[in-house]
């Protein structure tokens, strides 16, 4: 673990570590006791590496910040579920997507949502969403190669306004205006990419994110069930729309009523 | 991934009251991309006999040109249609052949027999026949199907039943599975 005391943000009033110490340690993990730590962490991160089967999007535009994703979880093959929450409520005014390891998600942000709010406890002001996108990204680089997968975007509000950035497990931390992450990114980008423009309205915004995530999820087998979207503005965020993808499916292309080529009839 | 679960499929034939069901789904993809949704996988030999293919596609393909090539020969010879259980029999032959290079696909037959009892079958990829009373599934989705059909099969129901029955088995097992759906077509003779 490495040592990032000398980063702490120089606070009015330092807590003594004997309060409370656990709620500041970053939680420690016990090592497995296995001959082999190498070989075990070897298999163990090639056991979680399929995952990734998903798509999330988030952009940047005049009025916010729009965060969309699907909700279905696939094991190879087989769906686990389609009713996944992807987007992870951090706190009022910061979302978090999952993409990668759904445990390792909904921990680590878990995890960020508690820092952060002691942060504020502790300086009297929310945290920036460059601060809190640093704080899991430097969580992340001290467990990089031990097997965490995640590709998550860290959306929000602050002072400076609309702040969105990507942080992985690979420790990677990327400041930006357009992102999407999943096996089902490049279907998704297709449609944003195209649809895109910087004065849109919030409906517009919404309307987008909706059809890129159905698109990704009608050629993307690993990607469906619901698409939830949504958006993040000066008073936080709030969820604009949760529609099943069959359903979405034929309202974007109704049935043209074909000709019965065999009519069925009386036996 | 497995080469049977390249493109994706799902398929069902089930029995009925002097009459038969043969179900399917119609995606075809690579790996999880799909690239179309109205593949065909249930062809007609004549108008008493469907064969359904599942696997890789491009097997599929090749599968029915011979099967229907040797069937119009035989048509041509002996002057009249194939019955189900002698189809399903060239079918077992016809895969046997290539027994150590084989074709990557597992085919269902469902047909009528002269005095109109309906006759189901399904064989694995090298050929080995299994008949059966009431239903048979193939597809990556086969053991979701599996119990699916298990659940929801009656003997003796009519043909509008049957087509409720195996149209809700079809839908709800590709609904966890990836790799097949995006829409299901049923024939019931």
């Amino acid at each position: 673990m490495l040592d990032f005391s000398a980063l702490e943000p120089p606070t009015l009033h330092s807590l003594p570590s004997s309060v409370e110490p656990h709620l500041f340690a970053a939680p420690s993990f016990q090592l497995p006791a296995v001959a082999d730590l190498d070989g075990f962490q070897k298999a163990a991160v090639q056991m979680v590496k399929p995952a990734k089967g998903t798509t999330t999007l988030a952009f940047v535009f005049k009025h916010g910040v729009i965060v969309a994703a699907d909700s279905r979880a696939s094991m190879g093959n087989y769906i686990s579920s389609q009713s996944v929450k992807k987007i992870l409520e951090i706190n009022p005014y910061l979302l978090g997507t999952m993409a990668g390891g759904a445990a390792d998600c909904q921990f680590w942000q878990r995890n960020l949502g508690t820092r952060c709010r002691l942060h504020e406890l502790a300086n009297k002001r929310r945290i920036s969403v460059t601060g809190a996108s640093k704080l899991l990204a430097n969580t992340l680089y001290s467990y990089r190669g031990m097997g965490l997968s995640m590709g998550t975007m860290i959306a929000g509000w602050d002072e400076t306004g609309p702040g969105l950035y990507y942080v992985d497990s690979e420790g990677g931390r990327v400041k930006g205006t357009r992102f999407s992450v999943g096996s089902g990114s490049t279907y998704a980008y297709g449609v944003l990419d195209t649809g895109f423009n910087w004065d849109m309205s919030i409906d517009e915004a919404v309307e987008l994110a909706r059809r890129a995530i159905y698109h990704a999820t009608f050629r993307d087998g690993a990607s469906g069930g619901v698409v939830s979207v949504y958006y993040v503005g000066p008073a936080g965020w709030k969820k604009m729309s949760g529609d099943d993808v069959g359903e979405l499916h034929y309202s974007y292309y109704p049935v043209q009523e074909a000709p019965a080529e065999a009519e069925m009839g009386e036996a | 991934m497995s080469i049977t679960s390249y493109n994706g499929s799902a398929l069902i034939a089930m029995v009925g009251k002097d009459c038969f069901a043969i179900a399917s789904d119609r995606r075809l993809g690579v790996n999880f991309q799909t690239i179309a949704c109205d593949f065909q996988r249930i062809f007609k030999i004549h108008d008493t006999l469907y064969i359904g293919l599942s696997g890789l596609a491009t097997d599929v393909q090749t599968m029915h040109q011979r099967l229907q090539f040797r069937h119009k020969l035989y048509q041509l010879r002996e002057e009249r249609n194939m019955r189900p259980e002698t189809f399903a029999s060239l079918v077992s032959a016809i895969l046997y052949e290539k027994r150590f290079g084989p074709y990557f696909c597992e085919p269902i037959i469902a047909g009528l027999n002269e005095d109109g009892t309906p006759f189901i079958c399904t064989t694995d990829l090298i050929g080995a026949k299994q008949l059966s009373k009431d239903f048979v599934v193939s597809g990556t989705a086969s053991e979701s199907l599996y119990g699916a059909c298990e659940s929801m099969y009656k003997p003796d129901l009519g043909p509008d039943e049957l087509f409720e029955v195996i149209s809700q088995a079809l839908l709800s097992s590709v609904d966890r599975d990836c790799i097949s759906g995006w829409g299901g077509i049923v024939h019931v003779v």
